[in-house]
């Protein structure tokens, strides 16, 4: 059955549109499992999501429920194996339900960045002249400012909340989206395949759409699984200063934040969501490694 | 003596979806000589040419029962052996110049880079090396192809500048990967006549990859035909147009003359024994 | 109105980074109905910007282009692009390589509005030599004789009347060439085609045109009629130079110079 499922799978010439697309799918899929390194950043992930998605199962305790007799407890206590903060919490249930929070925010940036950049990009570098200079002028003028700063900016504006800090990631996040999808419809455009669907007709929108964007989408989402690290110090950075999430929700940063004040004495309150945050964070960066390879048009010619 | 002698050499590639033997055990020797592989594209001659630099990277494995360059075997030397001799000794053009130049790097930096490095030549010096270098290959304008980046070039361009870059070391063996493919044939012609000058000047060795039968003939010694990773027919150039295997022969009769009828032209048959080999 | 495609001094002059490039000069040529017209000339000698000026793929800045007595407009009509299809030099280059065959070849017919895809596109495939089994698969899975066959059939889903060959079989292999150069013949005789073919192979113009313009540094140098050339009968040193350098190519083989 399995058997027959692989052949299926890799036969060189499918007999539907679906069969050709899961193969080419289940190529890439071989390729990625090739990579040892990209293979252990996949697997932090699905951890990640597992974490969010069965946070009760995993979690030890509530991770609001306050126990003052019991706080700051140092890892390795019996019951609570990475300590408690200062309001006696469990720091591995919070680390755990906070994963739901980080997960969130990046699957919120990641569905509305990217297709920001993408839309401006390829319109900029498909149409060149005067659309490529404004649009490419206002990716500059977003780009010169430092990301955190323009995000503090739009929540000081916005005020405080987790949508908010979302939305202003989003906003910070998009320029260098549109700089790749620019610079690959640059390369695009004057191609030979573009050249002859218009010769067939085609309008600006169908290309753009459809011959241009599939050829930037392997660049961008590269592009956005090296990014997701950043977007969680971001969200966490913002969390810290009180700007993003608001206690008492466990988001990472905020933990950082308000184990800051003792971290000398009870140095895991602040460690245990920094340790969480770089796994994570090392865990995309590792699965983006790994795309570059498999997904990068120039690699997957042969 | 001769400069190159490779027995039973074979190549595979590990894929996804199984084994690729590109070479399935060829054989040749070579010496100051014009050495022809002609072959349709996909018979295994770039990865042949490629092997005997060891250019070959993973997923792909060569393996030969003997491999010896100017007493030197290429089997066992390390590493570091096989860099000190590509380039000053051993040298390739790449069938695709657009991929073989440095897309970041002024045309002459490229040319100059050896020469100020390795021969530790002074700039002025290495730059008229690098500008005679550019004539020998017929470039018109070599101080502006010296100033230019490779994406200004075009196709035929940058398969000379390749070979200047190529024959400024001196080397005494060099592969040429389909090095006209993408010239007309009156640069074609020329292009030839330097490679031809080389082998009779310096005393090079020469294996010229081409898929073109007519061109190989005119211009070798002798002529391996590749098929499907193994050499179908040994034969001298001159000999070629009236070459008895069945395959080399299907590949002559299908080109068109000038001159010749208007019926369509023979397809080359593929139901012979040889093509299962 | 013998003539179908008629060009009149035409010009295309691109601007590079400052630089004025004129890559056509002033070149007329007119080509019946149904012929085949072939262009000949060393590499950058503006072959292929002929073939994109009349596409609209070139910038044109003098002369005009006439097809079946109608003047090309700076935006082309709507019917231009059923009239007029281009196959283009390089097969790994002119299909979207994230694109199957199926959509490749159904993309015109969407475009336009043209119903009954599928059978179109079974139709195509089988009109050009390929089997049906390769409809799904992606071009990097073909080879270049395939994936060349696969761009004809994407020219002609639109069933023009003139088709613009850039090359079309430069890129391939001997024995290739001769399918996609019989199947081209073929083709031109079914659908009653009009071919404007530009190579530098002698030979392949010989085999399939009736007449040759030879051109050099964006201008016309001569035009020949096909007995004029197996009779190497030209008029211009520039043309003979081009002949003598294809001596190879003849139908008898002249003796070898050098051994
Ligand atoms: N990296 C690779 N992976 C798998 N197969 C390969 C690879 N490189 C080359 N091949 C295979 O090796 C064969 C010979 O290729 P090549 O030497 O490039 O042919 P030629 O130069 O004669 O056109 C081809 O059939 C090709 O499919
Ligand atoms: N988009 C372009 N911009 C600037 N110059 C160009 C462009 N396209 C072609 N050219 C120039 O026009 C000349 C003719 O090119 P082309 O028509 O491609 O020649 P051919 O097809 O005969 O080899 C060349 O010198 C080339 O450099
Ligand atoms: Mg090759
Ligand atoms: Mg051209």
């Amino acid at each position: 059955m399995t058997q027959s499922l692989f052949q299926w799978l890799s036969d060189p010439s499918p007999s539907s549109r679906a069969q050709a697309r899961l193969g080419q799918a289940w190529l890439a899929w071989l390729r990625l499992k090739r990579n040892h390194l990209a293979m252990l950043g996949l697997a932090i992930i699905v951890l990640l999501c597992a974490m969010a998605a069965f946070a009760p199962l995993f979690a030890t305790h509530d991770p609001f429920v306050q126990n003052l007799a019991q706080r700051l407890l140092p890892p390795g206590t019996p019951g609570h194996w990475l300590g408690t903060d200062d309001f006696g919490r469990d720091i591995w249930s919070r680390i755990v339900y906070g994963a739901r929070i980080t997960l969130y925010i990046v699957a919120l940036v990641a569905v509305t960045a990217p297709v920001i950049g993408l839309l401006i990009g390829t319109v900029a570098g498909y149409f060149g002249g005067i659309v490529d200079t404004v649009l490419m002028r206002i990716t500059d003028i977003f780009l010169a400012f430092p990301r955190l700063i323009l995000a503090l900016a739009l929540v000081a504006v916005l005020g405080p909340g987790i949508v908010n800090a979302v939305l202003a990631i989003a906003l910070t996040a998009w320029p260098p989206y549109a700089r790749v999808a620019r610079a690959e419809t640059l390369t695009v455009r004057n191609s030979d395949y573009i050249a002859a669907v218009r010769l067939q007709g085609a309008g600006a929108g169908r290309i753009i759409w459809g011959h241009v964007m599939p050829m930037c989408l392997p660049s961008v989402i590269i592009r956005v699984t090296l990014d997701m690290a950043g977007v969680i110090l971001i969200a966490a950075g913002l969390g810290f200063l009180g700007l993003g999430v608001q206690p008492p929700l466990p988001e990472w940063g905020l933990m950082i934040s308000s184990g800051r004040k003792f971290l000398f004495e009870q140095w895991w309150v602040a460690t245990m969501p920094g340790l969480a945050i770089f796994a994570v964070s090392l865990g995309f960066n590792l699965l983006g490694d790994g795309l570059r390879d498999v997904l990068d048009p120039r690699s997957a010619s042969r | 003596m001769s400069l190159l002698e490779i027995e039973n050499l074979r190549v595979t590639f590990e894929t996804e979806t199984g084994p690729v033997q590109a070479v399935r055990g060829v054989s040749f020797g070579l010496g100051r000589e014009r050495l022809g592989i002609v072959g349709e594209s996909g018979s295994g001659k770039t990865i042949t040419g490629r092997s005997v630099l060891r250019l070959i990277r993973p997923p792909g494995r060569i393996e030969a029962d003997r491999m010896v360059f100017d007493g030197i075997d290429l089997t066992t030397a390390s590493e570091k052996q096989m860099r000190a001799l590509r380039g000053p000794r051993l040298a390739m053009v790449m069938q695709d110049p657009k991929y073989s130049l440095n897309p970041v790097m002024r045309v002459g930096a490229q040319l100059m880079e050896g020469l100020l490095r390795r021969d530790r030549l002074g700039r002025a010096e290495a730059r008229k090396k690098a500008i005679a270098a550019l004539e020998a290959v017929q470039i018109r304008d070599p101080e502006r192809v010296m100033e230019a980046w490779p994406h200004e070039l075009s196709g035929g361009m940058g398969q000379r500048v390749m070979i200047a870059m190529m024959l400024i070391p001196e080397p005494d063996l060099l592969i040429a990967d389909e090095p006209t493919s993408a010239l007309d044939v009156t640069v074609q012609a020329e292009v030839m006549a330097i490679l031809d000058n080389l082998v009779r000047e310096r005393g090079m060795g020469l294996i010229f990859i081409s898929h073109d039968l007519r061109l190989v003939a005119q211009f070798c010694d002798r002529v391996l035909v590749m098929y499907h990773g193994r050499i179908v027919e040994e034969l001298a150039a001159g000999d070629l147009m009236n070459a008895r295997h069945p395959y080399t022969q299907g590949l002559l009769n299908c080109l068109p003359k000038i001159g010749g009828s208007r019926e369509p032209l023979p397809g080359l048959d593929r139901t012979g024994d040889w093509a299962n080999v | 109105m013998s003539d179908f495609i008629e060009i009149d001094n035409l010009s295309v002059t691109f601007a590079a980074k400052g630089r004025q490039v004129q890559a056509v000069k002033n070149v007329s040529l007119s080509v019946g109905a149904k012929e085949s017209f072939g262009l000949v000339g060393e590499s950058g000698s503006g072959k292929s910007t002929i073939l994109r000026a009349i596409c609209g793929l070139a910038p044109i800045s003098g002369g005009e282009i006439r097809i079946a007595g109608e003047k090309l407009t700076e935006k082309r009509a709507k019917n231009f692009v059923t009239r007029v299809q281009m196959v283009f030099q390089d097969p790994y280059a002119s299909l979207h390589p994230r694109h199957t065959i199926d959509r490749t070849l159904s993309e015109p017919l969407a475009i336009h509005g043209i119903g009954n895809s599928d059978a179109r596109v079974v139709r195509a495939l089988e009109d050009v030599g390929l089997p049906s089994s390769f409809r799904f698969r992606y071009p990097h899975q073909l080879s270049g004789g395939q994936r060349q066959r696969v761009a004809i059939a994407r020219a002609l889903m639109l069933e023009p009347e003139i088709l613009l060959l850039d090359e079309p079989t430069s890129a391939l292999d001997a024995s290739v060439q001769a399918e996609v150069l019989n199947l081209l013949n073929r083709l031109r005789d079914e659908h009653g085609l009009t071919f404007l073919m530009v190579s530098h192979d002698l030979a392949v113009i010989d085999h399939m045109c009736d007449r040759i313009l030879v051109m050099q540094h964006g201008g016309a140098v001569e035009e020949l009629a096909r007995a004029d050339l197996a009779s190497a009968n030209m008029k211009t040193d520039y043309a003979r130079s081009l002949f003598a350098a294809s001596a190879n190519r003849m139908l008898e083989t002249p003796p070898k110079e050098t051994a």
